[in-house]
């Protein structure tokens, strides 16, 4: 009776186990079986794999828009360069200016004028101190400009421009009378805004050299005032 | 007409082709100011939840267009409080303590003397990490006895960036063109390679700036017998982006 019972238990387990195979175990892969059917099945030509679905996602690149700085500003100047002992003279310059922070930027321009008659040569008649080409004045500067008073300018009663007025100053080389001096210059300018990329200037500013071209070394104080227009980029 | 309107239709998207990008207020409100700085009137808020669009930056001020049109001036300060269209926070640089020790550019403008004579110079750098940096410099000097200009490519680097005061140390090279003064008899311009080994400092001043010294060892490479050696310091004034 107990080898009766045992041997119904035994095939009860073989019978389960037999059964596993079909059911879907947690663990079982179905890939495995996928392919242990396609091998088994090879002789017989009509039966197709079971299809596997892959999910087809296209996933998305997400670009994030790069914000445009605009911090740099480029144009030219024109205006009156009085050149001491030299005359007043037409001027005329490029400028490139970068905006550190809302209250300080800086400049490198490079100008250039032509001296005129002193009033020895004036006077004297037919007297030459300089060359043709030595009266050519050429400078450049590297100026750091504090916007001391922003504001803004209203035309009429829908127009409004941001503005400034600033002081800078800064550290340069004059080309005169065949020579190169180290020279540094200060002054102010007035920037108004009619556009977001437009601005239109007014600057004064003095150039201050140290020169002997007329024999001994004297200070040489060069006013400037200027009108000119850059964009923002 | 219908082409036209075709036309227009293909247009259109074309038009928005350059996207601005979209982030959203979380604070209570942002506030938009006419012009980029602290003392121009607040003219708008936009309401937390809403959103604007950056058309441009100007230092730390961003132009901004709200859903309903209206255009002003946000903060960079307020604007890092927004988010970008999937949560994540708008991350903006403001120029402060730790983006002088790591920052991708600098550049500055020095006055000094080059073996006697006065200096202007001025250079670029890059940052290849936070230690090194490659460095273009221009430099002219104007002298009693000639007058030159120098360019130079170097590398340099620095001792504990995150530091307020951090030294370094630069080695290069590069050209000098020297032009000689001279009364009687007209002497020849010529330019010589040269090279350079310094050492320096930076301090932090405030948001984007920082003062820098140089003492440098120029040797010049001349075609006579004898190289030349030069030495030069500067002192300048620099800022970083």
């Amino acid at each position: 009776m107990e080898t009766r019972i045992r041997l119904l238990l035994l095939s009860i387990a073989i019978a389960a186990c037999s059964g596993c195979a079909s059911m879907h175990w947690p663990w079982h892969h179905p890939q495995s079986d996928a392919t242990a059917s396609a091998s088994a099945g090879t002789d017989d030509s009509d039966a197709s794999p079971p299809s596997v679905i892959e999910p087809q996602v296209e996933r998305r690149t997400i670009k994030v828009p790069k914000i445009r700085p605009k911090d740099f500003e480029i144009g030219g100047y024109y205006g009156e360069l009085s050149i001491q002992d030299f005359g007043a003279q037409p001027v005329a310059g490029a400028r490139l200016d970068y905006h550190i922070s809302e209250d300080l930027f800086v400049e490198a321009t490079y100008g250039r004028a032509k001296g005129g008659k002193t009033s020895f040569e004036l006077l004297s008649g037919n007297v030459q101190l300089l060359s043709d080409a030595e009266r050519r004045f050429t400078y450049y500067n590297l100026s750091l400009g504090y916007n001391f008073l922003p504001g803004e300018v209203f035309i009429g009663r829908n127009l409004a421009m941001t503005s400034a007025l600033y002081m800078i100053g800064g550290i340069g080389n004059v080309k005169f009378a065949g020579d190169q001096n180290f020279a540094i210059n200060f002054g102010a300018g007035y920037r108004v805004l009619p556009t977001d990329w437009l601005a239109l200037h007014i600057d004064v500013q003095d150039l201050v050299f140290k020169s002997n071209d007329i024999g001994v070394y004297q200070l040489k104080n060069n006013l400037q005032a200027t009108i000119g227009a850059t964009v923002f980029f | 007409m219908l082409a036209l309107w075709s036309l227009s239709l293909v247009a259109t998207p074309a038009r928005a082709a350059h996207e601005l990008l979209q982030l959203f207020v979380t604070e209570p409100y942002l506030e938009l100011h006419t012009g980029p700085g602290r003392g121009y009137p607040v003219a708008q808020v936009v309401a937390r939840g809403e959103s604007v669009d950056v058309l441009f930056r100007r230092t730390d001020w961003f132009k901004v267009r709200t859903e309903r049109g209206v255009e002003g001036w946000a903060s960079a300060r307020e604007m890092k409080l927004t988010t970008m269209a999937d949560g994540a926070p708008f991350v903006v640089g403001l120029g402060d303590r730790a983006q002088f020790a790591h920052h991708r550019w600098e550049g500055g403008i020095f006055a000094g003397d080059y073996a006697g004579a006065t200096l202007v110079a001025a250079y670029s750098a890059l940052s290849i990490t936070d230690n090194l940096k490659i460095e273009l410099g221009l430099s002219q000097y104007t002298g009693n006895v000639s007058d030159g200009y120098t360019t130079e490519i170097g590398l340099a680097h620095v001792f504990m960036p995150e530091w307020r005061f951090s030294p370094l140390v630069d080695i290069g090279t590069g050209y000098v063109w020297v032009q000689p003064k001279a009364t009687l008899a007209k002497p020849v311009d010529r330019s010589d390679e040269l090279g350079y080994a310094g050492v320096g400092a930076r301090y932090y001043l405030t948001r984007r700036f920082f003062v820098r010294a140089d003492y440098r060892q120029y040797v010049v490479f001349t075609r006579t017998n004898a190289n030349e050696v030069n030495e030069e310091w500067r002192l300048g004034f620099a800022f970083f982006y």
